[in-house]
This record gives C-alpha cells, sequence and structure tokens, in this order.
C-alpha cells in the first residue's frame, strides 16, 4: 500500500467515524422536508385548495417520481392512490 | 364646461399603455371601454380592446365578432375575446407537449392522467385566464400603443390583479421547501452537490420571474392604469369604493371614475324631477368619495348603446 492509498484511507475512516451519524441525521431531515413539499404540491388530495396547481402541471412527472419514493418509503408496494399512478 | 373635464381626464388615461375598465356588473363597463378605445383608434393609436367577458358583449356592441385570436375590428382597432376554458385546454396541451419531450413514454402516460385531472379542477379557468393576461401585460414589444382590458364585473377583476401577489407568496413557499430539502441532500453527497439545478425549482422560478415582470407592469409602472365605471345610484357607488380601496391595498392605481349613464337637462315632468334631485345628492357623493381620481361624466343616450354609430356618440362625449 502506498503512502497516500493509506492517507486517503485513514481520512476515508476518520471522515465515516465522525460523519456518519451526522449525514444520517442530514438525510432523514432532507425526506421529512421534501414529504412536506410533496404535501404542499398535492394539497387537493387532503381537502385543501391550492391555487398553483396549474403551475405545478409542468414539473408533474418529476413530482410523480417522487411520489412513487414516498410510498415505497412508507412500506406500500404500489401507489395507495387510485389517481397516482406511478407503478 | 362637463366636456372639458372629461376631455382633461381622457387625455391622461389615453397617454397609458394599459388600461382595466371594471365596475359593478350593469353599469356599463363594456361600453364605456369599448368607447375609449374607440376614441384612442380615432387618434390614430393603435389599440387592442380585449374582452373577458363570456357573455360577447364587445362583439354586440361593434356588432363584429371579437375572437380568440386577436384580429382588426376597425382601423387600428384589434380586438380578442379571452375565453377561459380554451385557454385552459391549451395551457394543458401545452403542458403535456412539454412532458412528452422531457420523460419516458410509461411516465408520460402516468403524467397525462394526472394532468387531465388537474385540468378538470375549479379555478383551472381563472389561473389560464390570469396567464393569458399575463402573455398580452408582459409582452416586451407590444404592437400596439394602448391596451384596453374589459373586465368581468369587479369582485372578480379584483381577485384577478391580486393573484400575482397571491400565486407569488404560494410559489415562494414551494420553492423554499423544495430548496431545504434539496440542499440537506446534496450535502451528503460525495461531490458536494455540484449537480445540475432541480428542475423542480427552476420550473417555479421561471413562474415566479413571469408573475413579477407582471406585478411590475401592473404595480410600479405609471403607464398602466385602472378605470371604475358606476352609476350614480347607491349600489354601485358602495362596490366602486370597496373595489377603489382593494386596488390601493394591491397597489393598483385607479387613474379615473366613469360615471356612467347620468340624466340629461332639460327635461320635465314629476318622475323625471325626483330622478334627477336624486342623482345630484348622488352625484356630489361620488365627487366626494372619489375626489382624489379623475371623473369623467357620460350622459346618458335616448337609446342603449350597440353598433359603431351610438357607440362614437359616448366616444364623443368622452373625448369630443
Amino acid at each position: 500500500m502506498r503512502w497516500s492509498e493509506l492517507q486517503s484511507n485513514v481520512r476515508d475512516a476518520l471522515h465515516g467515524l465522525f460523519y456518519f451519524r451526522y449525514e444520517q441525521d442530514l438525510r432523514a431531515e432532507a425526506i421529512e422536508l421534501n414529504d412536506l413539499f410533496l404535501l404542499m404540491c398535492y394539497m387537493e388530495m387532503v381537502g385543501l385548495p391550492n391555487p398553483v396547481t396549474l403551475y405545478l402541471l409542468e414539473v408533474y412527472p418529476h413530482l410523480l417520481s417522487e411520489f412513487h419514493l414516498w410510498h415505497r418509503r412508507m412500506g406500500v408496494d404500489r401507489s395507495p392512490v387510485a389517481n397516482i399512478r406511478c407503478c | 364646461m362637463l366636456l372639458a373635464e372629461n376631455r382633461k381626464a381622457a387625455r391622461r388615461l389615453l397617454d397609458k399603455r394599459i388600461l382595466f375598465f371594471g365596475g359593478k356588473g350593469g353599469v356599463g363597463k363594456t361600453t364605456c371601454a369599448a368607447a375609449v378605445a374607440l376614441a384612442a383608434s380615432r387618434e390614430g393609436q393603435r389599440v387592442l380592446l380585449v374582452s373577458t367577458d363570456p357573455a360577447h358583449s364587445t362583439s354586440d356592441i361593434f356588432e363584429r365578432r371579437f375572437t380568440r385570436e386577436e384580429r382588426e375590428i376597425l382601423p387600428n382597432l384589434h380586438g380578442l375575446e379571452i375565453d377561459a376554458d380554451f385557454e385552459a385546454g391549451r395551457y394543458i396541451a401545452e403542458v403535456k407537449e412539454q412532458v412528452t419531450k422531457m420523460f419516458s413514454p410509461a411516465m408520460v402516460g402516468a403524467a397525462s392522467r394526472q394532468i387531465d385531472l388537474a385540468a378538470a379542477m375549479p379555478g383551472v379557468g381563472d389561473v389560464a385566464l390570469f396567464d393569458r393576461l399575463t402573455t398580452i401585460v408582459a409582452a416586451r414589444n407590444s404592437a400596439y400603443d394602448l391596451v384596453v382590458f374589459d373586465t368581468a364585473p369587479t369582485g372578480h377583476t379584483v381577485r384577478l390583479l391580486q393573484m400575482p401577489e397571491m400565486l407569488r407568496t404560494w410559489i415562494d413557499a414551494l420553492t423554499a421547501q423544495r430548496r431545504q430539502a434539496v440542499e440537506r441532500d446534496a450535502i451528503t453527497r460525495d461531490d458536494g452537490g455540484e449537480d445540475e439545478p432541480d428542475p423542480i425549482v427552476a420550473a417555479l422560478e421561471r413562474r415566479r420571474d413571469r408573475l413579477d415582470a407582471v406585478r411590475r407592469r401592473l404595480v410600479e409602472h405609471r403607464d398602466t392604469s385602472f378605470v371604475l365605471v358606476l352609476i350614480p345610484e347607491r349600489l354601485p357607488i358602495e362596490e366602486t369604493s370597496r373595489a377603489a380601496g382593494a386596488l390601493a391595498e394591491a397597489g393598483i392605481e385607479v387613474g379615473a371614475v366613469v360615471v356612467n349613464r347620468v340624466l340629461p337637462d332639460g327635461l320635465g315632468g314629476e318622475f323625471y324631477a325626483a330622478r334627477r334631485r336624486q342623482e345630484e345628492v348622488y352625484r356630489r357623493e361620488i365627487d366626494h368619495r372619489f375626489k382624489t381620481m379623475d371623473r369623467i361624466v357620460i350622459t346618458q343616450l335616448e337609446s342603449d348603446v350597440y353598433g359603431l354609430n351610438r357607440l362614437e356618440r359616448i366616444s364623443a362625449q368622452i373625448l369630443g
């Protein structure tokens, strides 16, 4: 093993040791924030009007894939909403 | 004397680039908007008269069909009738086309269904109408010197003009939320989030920029003005006064108040005298309540207004 390789491995190990928890928290937070974002986009489904619905249509395919990730994360295999057929 | 005052106020209006006509239903908004548009076109300005009224009254006045696409009605005067349902359909078709270009067929199928469902929701017509309005208002090199909007009754119009504000609040909230999530996610990636920009944030920001352009046009520019039409009666006075308040709150300038259908001088009879006395009270009240705005006074004709000849007589009262 070359010295530079060893150096890099040690750096990665230390990074993992110190940042693992931190990154996990960040990822969890990102997911939570994005879920809230999704809820804001799909507010009609919970009975609240959303005036920008028409403007969100252009990004609907993106929202669909996000929605797909969400219901998988929630442990539901197929889309739980009849209107939204992401899979 | 009346004519001189009218002319002075009308001059100021014709110097603007965009005029919105609003007022309570049935007070003669369409007639006044048409008369002002006609007067401006006769002076050699290139004018676009836009109707958002599904009742086709503008077509009836000019006895020429106003269509969903701009067309020449008279020399220098183009007409357009915005149809909210048609605009919604057009917007949906555009979105679908865009989606088809950007995504896989499976995704397009799923998204298409969702888009059709969303298109059937109430309120979509309003947003589409506003979108079309936006295109006209924010046009950079307009082919017209003056665009006159004949809008639906007051409440609806004021709501429409408050839309940039409301939509902007929503878009800002969505963007902030999405951006936070994307940023958190990016930190945890090895490349530190040197990705291409998030497409959702990009789309929302494009929208926001367009709304800002409209808002600047409506609020900051001195060349956009709102004209409120009323008749000297209790209910229109109250409603117009509320509309003026709401517009002021939204930062939109009210350029003039048109007092329409004023009784002509020199008629006899008890009924006329009584009406006239009451009208004088209301006219004084209008002068008092709208004293910061220009006033244009239009006297009733002996017949209703349709057809170019009679419209010209209204135009003549405004601009001489």
